[in-house]
């Protein structure tokens, strides 16, 4: 396992897969933390001059945000970005492998084909974590700077925290590319199949579970509980699968604290999601691996 | 008593209910360079993706350096070397990097001194840091051969090792495989659908035609038996039938 894992890492890194990762996150990490700085400096000059002009006395809504307040604009990348990168890079590392005749090699060497599967997604589980953590380090930085003065322990581990859930939701995702890639013939199929995904896990369920509770969209008015009918079963079937809202929600509560408890159902379903496709991903057939080699 | 590299006994291999390759009983013995020649689509590479344990025979069983291809695919995959037809490898990556891969696979734990000397033995040395995209089909090919033998397996399987390559290529190559039978005594299955790789390089003869064994000799009984090239290429079409 640990010389296939070894290898993935060095075949992405030779494609510049990483790279083009690190860029992607260090951008988003970046482009969060101005939206947050604009934001607080924007509201503030407006704050202040609507106190200098007599009219409010409310304290201003900036002096108790959380610094990590300044990070949540990433959650959104990463749902909206970074899972389709991860995606992009599982489709590539399994396709790699195919377009050659490479598998056929590998296939031949006394390896068992769920350790060569197994070194895969530890290559890609370690890419991962390498690219998260680059980011989560020009994001302490950049919270840092912004707040002028450094990130406490507290906010340091909300946000390596963070970073573990979204490494958790971005190996899920690239194991989907891996199975785009090993499962779909056509290369450009590969790629679409794990995107189609993406897209339903990301918008179209959560679409139909906002659908579902009609009045949530007429804000301030709260939605009413359903407990029966057809709303409620479509949100029954549509939330525990909506992974990217269980995303959001575990990150709010990790980067701003969460006044009803930790959301532990939206952490498992998180993890559900990633251990059944990385599981899945395992114990694929060797034959997915090269396709039948006839004459 | 002869011992024999590779033994089969009626295996068999369908697509769905297409028939790719009937009964087959083949006995290769130790130390034999064998060429199994036949068109394309006789079920040459169905056969060498059997006896690689890429494939799964739907009948019959086999052995390969002694080891089941079904029950010890592991153990049968130790002891052999494969070049696949139009061989590709990691482009991005170097010709050390390549061989290092596939040699920690075979089992090698440290291959810088077993890649060192195979290039040697290929002729092939100071490639090692060029990118393996860069090279010609030939160059290919040489790199195929030697991850195909760092792990000094006593079998070694060819599919149609010489397509697309040009006549030095072609005899490279050529010299490669009597130098690592003569030399390692390594027993070597070769596929071609071209008589006079056969003629030039085996020391026995398949033909296989529509799925089925329908020849298998010395090569030395063969040429006795068809003495001139142009009485072994009429046998060659005679048995082998007309390509498809």
């Amino acid at each position: 396992m640990g010389v296939v894992a070894r290898h993935e890492l060095l075949a992405s890194r030779r494609n510049r897969a990483p790279q083009l990762l690190v860029g992607m996150f260090v951008g988003m990490v970046a482009v969060s933390s101005f939206i947050g700085w604009l934001t607080q400096t924007t509201v503030s000059g407006i704050y202040g001059q609507v106190l200098a002009d007599g009219l409010t006395t409310q304290p201003n809504p900036f002096v108790d945000v959380v610094p990590l307040f300044f990070a949540r604009n990433t959650v959104i990348y990463v749902v909206m970005i970074g899972t389709l990168m991860a995606a992009a890079l599982g489709v590539q590392s399994a396709l790699r492998d195919r377009k050659a005749t490479v598998a056929d090699l590998v296939l031949t060497r006394p390896v068992p084909v769920r350790a060569l599967l197994a070194g895969r997604m530890i290559g890609l589980g370690a890419l991962l974590a390498v690219v998260i953590a680059v980011s989560s380090v020009i994001s302490w930085v950049s919270i840092s700077v912004i707040t002028g003065s450094a990130l406490g322990v507290d906010g340091s581990l909300r946000l390596a925290a963070f970073g573990l859930l979204t490494w958790l939701l971005l190996l899920g995702f690239a194991a989907l590319g891996v199975l785009g890639g090993l499962y779909v013939t056509r290369e450009t199929s590969a790629l679409l199949a794990p995107f189609v995904t993406w897209a339903v896990i990301a918008f179209v369920l959560p679409q139909l579970g906002t659908a579902a509770r009609p009045v949530s969209l007429l804000n301030p008015v709260a939605s009413v509980p359903q407990t029966s009918g057809v709303f409620h079963a479509v949100s029954y079937v549509t939330v525990p699968l909506s992974i990217t809202e269980h995303f959001k929600t575990t990150s709010s509560a990790i980067l701003e604290g969460s006044s009803g408890g930790f959301p532990l159902a939206s952490l498992a379903a998180v993890a559900a999601f990633t251990a059944v496709l990385v599981v899945a991903v395992v114990v694929t057939s060797p034959s997915r691996l090269s396709g039948e080699a006839g004459e | 008593m002869t011992s024999f590299a590779i033994s089969t006994h009626g295996l068999t291999h369908r697509y769905g209910t297409k028939v790719a390759l009937k009964p087959l009983n083949l006995d290769v013995a130790t130390g034999e360079i064998f060429g199994l020649l036949g068109h394309n689509g006789a079920g040459k590479t169905t056969t060498v993706s059997l006896l690689t344990t890429l494939l799964r025979p739907t009948g019959g069983t086999a052995t390969v350096a002694g080891h089941d291809i079904v029950a010890d695919a592991r153990g049968a995959r130790s002891k052999i070397g494969y070049l696949p037809e139009n061989v590709q490898f990691y482009d991005d990556l170097t010709l050390a990097e390549n061989l290092r891969f596939f040699a920690k696979l075979s089992g090698i734990p440290k291959p810088d001194a077993r890649i060192a000397e195979v290039l040697g033995f290929l002729d092939f040395e100071g490639h090692d840091h060029e990118r393996v995209g860069a090279f010609s089909k030939g160059m290919r090919q040489r790199v195929g051969i030697a991850q195909a033998i760092l792990h000094r397996p006593p079998v070694l399987f060819l599919d149609e090792p010489t397509s697309g390559l040009d006549p030095e290529g072609v005899r490279t190559l050529r010299q490669s495989v009597v130098r690592l039978n003569a030399e390692w005594g390594t027993t070597i299955f070769m596929n071609t659908h071209l008589l006079a790789e056969v003629t030039r390089t085996c020391t026995s003869i398949g033909i296989v035609r529509q799925g089925e064994l329908v020849h298998h000799d010395s090569l030395a009984a063969t040429l006795g038996e068809y003495p001139t090239e142009q009485a072994l290429e009429s046998a060659y079409f005679d048995t082998a039938g007309s390509a498809a």
